[in-house]
């Protein structure tokens, strides 16, 4: 980082949060505070839920994964346009009308309060878990790539958050989220340009992209079902779908969003708009990866990107050989690259299909060159399972973007993790007043007093997300374990949303054993099956549904008369 | 808490119904994905 990167990253960061303040003053009351006094056009809301979507992991993890895998992540989100028009169509009118501040309120208007305050208590252990992690990762990341204290970037990152979403509340997280979208975009947008640019001249466009395609990295369609395979156009459809109604529609952190809407049309549009701009989104951020992957074909990776672990390798006897390895496949593969765009041009297709192999061969020694490093990272006392793909792209920023555009790149890691965590944190608190506070322990208070709670709830999770972020690394392969109990508790909700829009007969007891049963039946596949954690929530909401209708059925409940939705 | 005016459900800006919203939305999808196999196949 040179002075002008230092110039670019500060004067974006501060602008953004500036703004946010600026947009946020006069958030006095609980309704401007949490809701925005309802207020909110459709394209801040838009923008605000593509940023507390998209953490600084999905632009660092994500490219990284695309370099090493290709870019058949993207149909992860082909469910996405499917569960926001259903959502649109449902649930949108329906916590409007409802006026709710949570989703979980309305589950006390539906059934009861004490389903109300199951739904409370799993969204604050779920939410709360990834609070810490979402401030960690990067902030473990950019401390490696930047050579910075560890506690250093998640201090600097969790204390602008908490200013901010403590002072201004959800306009200002609102707000600050259009100027890190823009920033995020702007971002990516110059990081593929320069890529593209830094490669070599006689490498044409059309050359990378046959390459990248050539070494399976294009691989944006993979219509083979398997139960197993996280990523295919059917996992993506399905499971995608069922995550994403669970997100959007039962997840606070983005229930809130477009609930500060003027109006249902304005909530609906914002939905629409990410329905419409997600995938895009999301395949440009993997060509990024693609991208980088072409640039290394022709000037050297590192055997690992993360350059500390590749440190405490490098003393050992295994290290040589590996490396000379990856060396000699780089060079092959090198060779390879040139010719084969050199038959390319000239229509040889032949010499074509003899490059392509020799292309392929040189990459899979270069993978097994690459997986030998990591084995002795482990080896060497370092990370379990260790992989470095959270490394390379930053690691690609750091050291070939001009100067001025790390700056800016960097800028959108951290602008990335400030509106993931704002809208945590933020989401987070609402829950805490609005269904366990106001609704259990102070009740009737005035106006004034729940703001201030609001604020000093806030400053709550702010603090535990900062200070979890510091105590991840302690945990080491649990972290891994986290990140996959953040997606066990969805399935659950959804059942439950899906009983108190569609099954009107269900009470509040039923739902209640449902619910409980629902995230049995979820753990239980976590735990003793091989089964892709995109299928958890449509287990989940099934046994949700199935066994409330059951439950609901044993009991007797509801048969007289239907229940009323709000 | 204030109480707010009912919210009404106004159509869209565009397309006179919802669900013609919807629609466009779905067989945006649908293009999107046929163009997602299409981009496979050109460069598998």
């Amino acid at each position: 980082m040179r002075t002008l990167d230092w110039i670019v990253l500060v004067t974006s960061l501060v602008s953004i949060i500036l703004y946010g303040l600026y947009r946020a003053r006069g958030s006095n009351t609980v309704d401007r505070y949490l809701l925005a006094g309802r207020t909110m056009p459709w394209y801040a809301m838009a923008l605000s839920i593509m940023a507390t979507q998209a953490s600084a992991v999905t632009f660092i993890s994500t490219t990284g994964q695309s370099y090493v895998d290709g870019m058949r992540f993207v149909q992860f989100y082909f469910g996405l346009p499917l569960a926001m028009v259903i959502l649109c169509a449902t649930v949108v009118p329906v916590f409007h009308r409802a006026k709710v501040y949570t989703a979980y309120e309305y589950l006390e208007n539906r059934f009861d309060g004490k389903t109300r305050v199951l739904a409370s208590v799993i969204f604050l252990c779920q939410r709360g878990l990834s609070a810490g992690l979402t401030i960690y990762a990067p902030a473990l990341v950019l401390s490696v790539i930047l050579g910075w204290p560890e506690t250093l970037t998640t201090s600097m990152i969790g204390a602008v958050v908490v200013t901010y979403t403590v002072i201004g509340g959800i306009k200002a997280v609102t707000w600050s989220d259009v100027q890190q979208m823009i920033v995020i975009f702007v971002g990516l947008i110059v990081a593929l340009v320069t890529c593209v640019l830094l490669m070599p001249r006689e490498v044409k466009f059309t050359d990378a992209l046959y390459l990248a395609g050539a070494a399976g990295r294009l691989n944006a369609f993979t219509g083979r079902f398997d139960w197993n395979d996280q990523f295919n156009v059917w996992s993506g459809l399905i499971g995608g779908c069922f995550l994403f109604l669970s997100y959007f529609g039962c997840d606070q952190s983005q229930v809130q969003r477009y609930l500060t809407g003027r109006s249902i049309a304005e909530s609906r549009l914002s939905l629409l708009f990410n329905a419409m701009a997600k995938i895009p989104m999301q395949f440009f951020i993997l060509f990024i990866g693609a991208m980088v992957f072409v640039f290394h074909l022709f000037v050297q990776p590192p055997l690992l990107f993360q350059h500390a672990e590749l440190a405490r390798i490098q003393g050992r006897a295994e290290f040589a050989p590996v490396e000379q390895r990856f060396q000699k496949a780089f060079d092959a593969r090198r060779a390879a690259s040139m010719a084969l765009i050199e038959a390319r041009h000239q229509g040889d297709e032949a010499s074509q299909a003899a490059q392509t192999d020799a292309y392929r061969t040189a990459q899979r020694e270069i993978d097994s060159a690459r997986a030998d490093a990591s084995h002795l990272v482990e080896l060497a006392g370092g990370e379990k399972n260790f992989r470095d793909t959270n490394y390379i792209f930053l690691s690609f920023v750091t050291r070939y973007l001009p100067v001025g555009l790390v700056g800016l790149v960097i800028a959108v890691i951290f602008a990335a993790t400030m509106s993931a965590s704002s809208g945590e944190i933020n989401s987070l608190a609402t829950v805490t007043v609005v269904d366990i506070y106001r609704r259990f322990w102070k009740r009737g208070a005035s106006d004034h007093h729940y703001v201030l709670a609001s604020r000093w709830a806030t400053l709550f999770w702010g603090l535990y997300a900062v200070i979890f972020a510091g105590y991840v690394h302690r945990m080491g392969a649990l972290i891994v374990a986290v990140n996959r109990v953040g997606s066990l508790f969805y399935g659950s909700l959804l059942g439950c949303f899906v009983l108190a829009f569609f099954c009107r007969r269900v009470r509040g007891t039923a739902a209640f054993i449902g619910m409980i049963a629902g995230e049995a039946a979820i753990l239980a596949t976590a735990e003793f099956t091989e089964v892709s954690w995109l299928w958890y929530n449509v287990i989940g909401c099934a046994v949700v549904v199935a066994v409330a209708l059951a439950v609901n059925a044993s009991l007797q409940e509801g048969r007289d008369k239907p229940a009323k939705i709000a | 808490m204030p109480q707010d005016p009912p919210i009404p459900d106004d159509p869209p800006p565009f397309l006179g119904t919802w669900k013609r919203v919807y629609a466009v939305v779905l067989i945006y999808l649908v293009i999107l994905i046929l163009a997602s196999f299409l981009f496979t196949r050109a460069y598998r």
